[in-house]
């Protein structure tokens, strides 16, 4: 879990002493950026080594810089700058690119809001979303909610409970927010190590090259705007009465009939928590099922084992109005009608990213109709010293990913080896409960990207369950290519998904066939198993008639093998 | 390849001569390995019979049951009883989540014993429903082969049934040994242990290997205090010496008492329980002694000497590559095999053997990159080579990449343990040879991994695999620093 890299972050210098080895470096030029010219400046380097005000607490012989983005015709001058690399944001993608750039040498600054568990324009924190207000607390919550599912397990397995297991709510914020706060300081402590050097404070873009941190202004060669996403609430009224997911996560007290309004991975996250934490729970979706964009089959599978243990789902009913009752209770007002005495509304209808106030559009960073920021596949902007990583660019918006476009962004920079993210087979996990986890395409996808498939599923009531007696199920689902027998898409819900997925995804990154997954043994007995042990498909889609005539053929030829 | 041959001139003869056996294949043993092969042989249009003991969850030399060690005996009563184990320490940890519990929380072993029955009782009944599904019929009593075409069946009220086969597979599996120490008849093996009146109070374990650490973890993690006695410096042998000390500090941390370099001379009843001596003169006083000192090959009443089929010097049926005994007409599979003795392993077995006789295509079970995991708690998994064996078989130089972390849910339970994780590479080629893990989920996390490494994987692929975050198992994809490089080339290959 990540709470290593935190604890010992590892420093690359292996990779510093390639670099040098490597020395002097021509660089291939990447297409998309080649109207600009690239070379390396040893003199340069030089340089800036006098230069740059700022000196890392450890090493570095040598400044190098990869890429140089100036127009090289002579009409400007070698400029010198405060810093190689000026990142705006602090979450995942922000930490991974300026710690990496400063790995391979470059002086590098990063700017973030101060610390609060609730994010505002004024208000952030080292860590970012992920580990502030996102992935980590809400894990910690979901680790908190499963137990009441546990303890109803536990009654199948023996165990007894004199008095029925209440739930301190306070006792879990605290120990939450201590977790916080000691990742907040590890991730300083991490920046700090690299010799980056963290100023607190709500930066802006002034001009290509400057940044103004609450008034004062810094220099940069390139800046990196990584400032994420923040919960997007719908113009309805009554708006000011609900919560989003960065309320949610740091509520006072347990809300005893919570509303959640949206069908995404947010909704059913929190949707799990509350319920475990026996709260009642209502999910109001303007659709008739769950997670729009998952495969089919997981969307009502999900749906199904949610509302077995407990939580009501309204589907097809968008909000209106959200009313305040004298009694402090709210309503809510939807489509279909109106329901009341709820404690809480939570609205989990979407992020957005963060691009306003951050002077782009003076500079001339474009911007998409959602807010994005758009980049080409190296993360730069239409500025070309201004590059963005993360949420705020709305491209697949997830930590491991993030961290992988500031990876790819460090190298690009600072390590002369242009790099783009690799957007294939990015596997992803839903913290519902049960969980969800998949890689790859979902079968409406893979149908129209290759026509003919495979699909394979198993719909399994898990040795735990037979023992707890409670209705859990898990479901799995391959789907393979019928022409290259490539296993295209890898979906599961049940106990364990999110873990179970990240092997498969290695071996689905791999562009591993069916076949390779037939020929390992399975590990006895798990769940995991299942997914080396599908035999026959449960249906062959073939797509035109012509094309079915040839499967058959195929099929017939492939029997006989 | 002279198999091969051998195969095909017998397929030419089953044409000819089909009509003069009662059964193409007669199976001894309906455990994982036997069924598979039944059903698999079947499904190829083979008339199959199979006969199996009665069901009883202890076996011996005439009680067994459909389903084999696996259902009745292994893998599935094991796994329960470490669910319902497990569920010791979890509520533990859910105390710092803020939920209040009783301060001694009760615990019903016989409740989980009865339903352990009912589940192992349920499965019986599918395996049996398997099998005549498949069209093979199915005999309960004792067989013993007679001749290499000829089996006989004593069944329960000691008439005998003989049949003509085709071909004969043996399947029928291990049994747990005892060792021949005084007052050994007091001590129990893991079928009893699966079935026990009473949760032990005071448990002591001899043995180093999976069963024993398995016993150990459930019986602790119910409230027992347990003492584990194994002879070498650690548990576990054969695994990663990094990962053994991993599952010892874990036992350990846990409140097993661990003796390494320790064994039992004798064990004597008295009134306070059994009396147990270690070769270090010390006595405890237990009211359970488990014998985990392996398993040996159910071999000896099948008469198999007296038709000619070889066995080893531990009993075990000796098989060629395609599972053939040095009789042509038996084949043998699973643990009476002494190969790898996993469910998979002889689930594998018996699917090669029924397409090799009856498939028309001959294959051999493939034995590199089989994963296993040993169900401790925390479980232990892993999949290829461990550092050592890499190191041994290397050409060139090892690269090792370890991560120890504490997993995120302890950070708020405030229990102190570590996950460890582990991958060794050939520095040479990039590619993963072996991967460890001992934590929560391990076993589940190993299976795609093992898929991974089935195929080759190299470290590049796997650092080129976005992580599922927040997992423990996504620090697989996420190691980026060597933790150490083993320079092995002009290295003399010899071990400790």
């Amino acid at each position: 879990m990540a709470t290593t890299s935190f604890t010992a972050p590892k420093l690359s210098s292996p990779t510093f002493q390639t670099l040098c080895r490597n020395f002097p470096l021509s660089l291939p030029i990447p297409k998309t950026l080649s109207s600009f010219s690239f070379h390396l400046s040893p003199f340069l380097s030089r340089f800036h080594l006098h230069h740059h005000h700022y000196h890392p607490p450890r090493f570095h012989p040598r400044r190098l810089f990869a890429v140089r983005a100036e127009s090289e015709n002579g009409a400007e001058p070698i400029r010198h700058y405060d810093f190689d690399l000026f990142t705006i944001g602090a979450g995942s993608g922000g930490v991974r690119a300026s710690r990496f750039a400063a790995n391979f040498g470059a002086s590098v600054a990063v700017c973030e809001l101060p610390f609060s568990t609730i994010s505002s324009e004024t208000t952030g924190g080292v860590g970012g979303t992920c580990v502030l207000r996102g992935c980590v607390p809400k894990k910690l919550m979901v680790y908190a909610s499963k137990y009441s599912h546990e303890f109803d397990e536990s009654n199948g397995f023996g165990w007894k409970y004199d008095t029925e297991p209440k739930h301190d709510w306070s006792t879990l914020m605290a120990n939450k927010n201590a977790e916080l706060q000691r990742l907040t300081g590890i991730y300083k402590n991490i920046l700090n190590k690299a010799g980056v050097t963290l100023i607190e404070g709500r930066g802006k873009i002034v001009d290509p090259h400057t940044v103004d941190v609450d008034g004062k202004l810094y220099t940069a060669r390139n800046i990196l705007i990584s400032v994420g996403g923040r919960p997007f609430i719908p113009d309805i009224p009554g708006r000011e009465y609900a919560i989003d997911s960065d309320a949610a996560l740091d509520l006072p007290s347990k809300p005893e009939k919570v509303a959640i309004v949206g069908g995404g991975y947010i909704a059913l996250e929190f949707a799990g928590i509350f319920n475990g934490l026996t709260s009642e729970v209502h999910v109001f979706i303007r659709q008739k099922k769950v997670l729009r964009g998952f495969d089919e089959e997981i969307r009502d599978f999900v749906g199904e084992q949610m509302a077995l243990r407990g939580i009501q789902f309204h589907t097809e009913e968008s909000p209106q109005a959200i009313v305040k009752s004298a009694d402090g209770s709210l309503s809510l007002k939807t489509n279909k009608g109106t329901i009341e005495g709820f404690s809480h509304i939570m609205l989990a209808t979407g992020r957005r990213p963060n691009t306003k106030n951050l002077g782009l559009e003076s500079v001339g960073v474009k911007i998409n109709k959602n807010g994005a920021i758009e980049v080409d596949e190296y993360s730069r902007t239409t500025v070309p010293s201004i590059w963005a990583v993360g949420d705020v660019t709305d491209r697949i918006n997830l930590t491991p990913v993030a961290l992988m476009e500031g990876a790819a962004l460090a190298k690009t920079l600072f390590q002369n080896e242009p790099t783009k993210p690799d957007y294939r087979a990015v596997p992803s996990a839903v913290f519902s409960q049960p969980p969800i986890g998949q890689v790859g395409l979902t079968e409406e996808q893979a149908i129209k990207e290759y026509g003919d498939i495979d699909v394979y599923t198993a719909n399994f009531r898990p040795l735990k369950a037979t023992l707890s007696g409670l209705p859990d199920r898990v479901f799995m689902k391959l789907i393979v290519c019928a022409k290259t027998n490539k296993v295209i898409g890898l979906h599961m819900c049940g106990e364990d998904s999110a873990e179970i997925a990240q092997g498969f995804a290695v071996a689905v990154k791999a562009g591993l066939t069916k076949a390779d997954f037939d020929a390992t043994v399975g590990i006895h007995p798990t769940s995991a198993e299942e997914f080396v042990t599908m035999r026959s498909p449960t249906r062959k889609i073939r797509q035109s008639s012509e094309s079915q005539g040839n499967m058959g053929h195929e099929a017939k030829t492939a029997a006989g093998v | 390849m002279a198999r091969k041959m051998l195969v095909d001139e017998e397929m030419n003869q089953t044409n000819q001569e089909e009509a003069h056996y009662d059964f193409d294949l007669f199976v001894i043993g309906a455990g994982s390995g036997g069924v598979r092969a039944a059903r698999f042989s079947a499904n190829y249009g083979a008339k199959v019979g199979i006969c199996e003991l009665p069901f009883h969850p202890i076996s011996s030399e005439v009680i067994g049951g459909v389903g084999g060690t696996c259902v009745i005996r292994g893998c599935v009563p094991k796994k329960i009883l470490v669910y319902g184990a497990a569920f010791g320490s979890e509520l533990e940890d859910a105390r710092n989540y803020g939920w209040e519990l009783n301060e001694k929380l009760d615990f019903n072993w016989k409740k989980l014993l009865h339903k352990k029955t009912d589940e192992i009782i349920r499965l019986n009944g599918i395996y049996k429903r398997l099998l005549s599904n498949a069209g093979v019929k199915l005999f309960e009593g004792e067989g013993k082969i007679v001749g290499p075409n000829e089996v006989e069946v004593t069944q329960l009220d000691g008439t005998k049934l003989s049949y003509s086969a085709k071909h004969i597979l043996i399947a029928t599996g291990s049994r747990a040994h005892r060792p021949p120490i005084p007052g050994q008849e007091l001590g129990i093996t893991s079928d009893e242990a699966l079935s026990l009146e009473d949760l032990p109070k005071h448990a002591v374990v001899l043995g180093g290997g999976y069963i024993a650490v398995e016993f150990a973890s459930i019986w602790r993690g119910l409230g027992a205090n347990v003492d584990l006695f194994f002879r070498k410096e650690l548990p576990l042998r054969g695994f990663d010496d990094e990962m053994r000390a991993v599952v010892a500090r874990n036992l350990e941390r846990r409140g097993i008492n661990l003796h390494p370099q320790t064994n039992l001379t004798e064990l004597i009843k008295t009134d306070n329980g059994i009396k147990v001596t270690t070769d270090h003169g010390e006595e405890l006083i237990a009211d359970v002694v488990l014998f985990a000192t392996g398993r040996l090959p159910n071999s000896k009443r099948l008469n198999l000497e007296a038709v000619g089929v070889e066995l080893d010097n531990t009993g075990a049926v000796k098989v060629d590559e395609y599972s053939r005994t040095s009789i042509p007409s038996v084949w043998a599979v699973g643990d009476v095999t002494n190969r790898m003795n996993l469910t998979p392993v002889a689930l594998m077995e018996g699917t090669c053997f029924a397409k090799t006789v009856f498939g028309k295509e001959p294959s051999k079970p493939d034995y590199s990159h089989v994963p296993c995991a040993v169900f401790s708690i925390p479980p232990l998994s892993v999949v290829g080579l461990s550092e050592e064996q890499a190191i041994e078989q290397a050409n060139g130089d090892v690269l090792v990449f370890t991560s120890t972390f504490n997993p995120m849910k302890n950070t708020v339970s405030g229990r102190q343990e570590k996950t460890v994780m582990k991958l060794v590479v050939d520095a040479e080629t990039d590619k993963v040879l072996g991967a460890s893990m001992c934590g929560p989920d391990a076993p589940e996390i190993m299976q795609g991994i093992a898929v991974a490494l089935q195929c080759g994987a190299t470290k590049a692929q796997f650092d080129s695999t976005v992580g599922i975050h927040p997992s423990a198992a996504e620090e697989f994809v996420t190691m980026r620093s060597v933790s150490r490089r083993i320079t092995c080339r002009g290295k003399p290959k010899t071990n400790l």
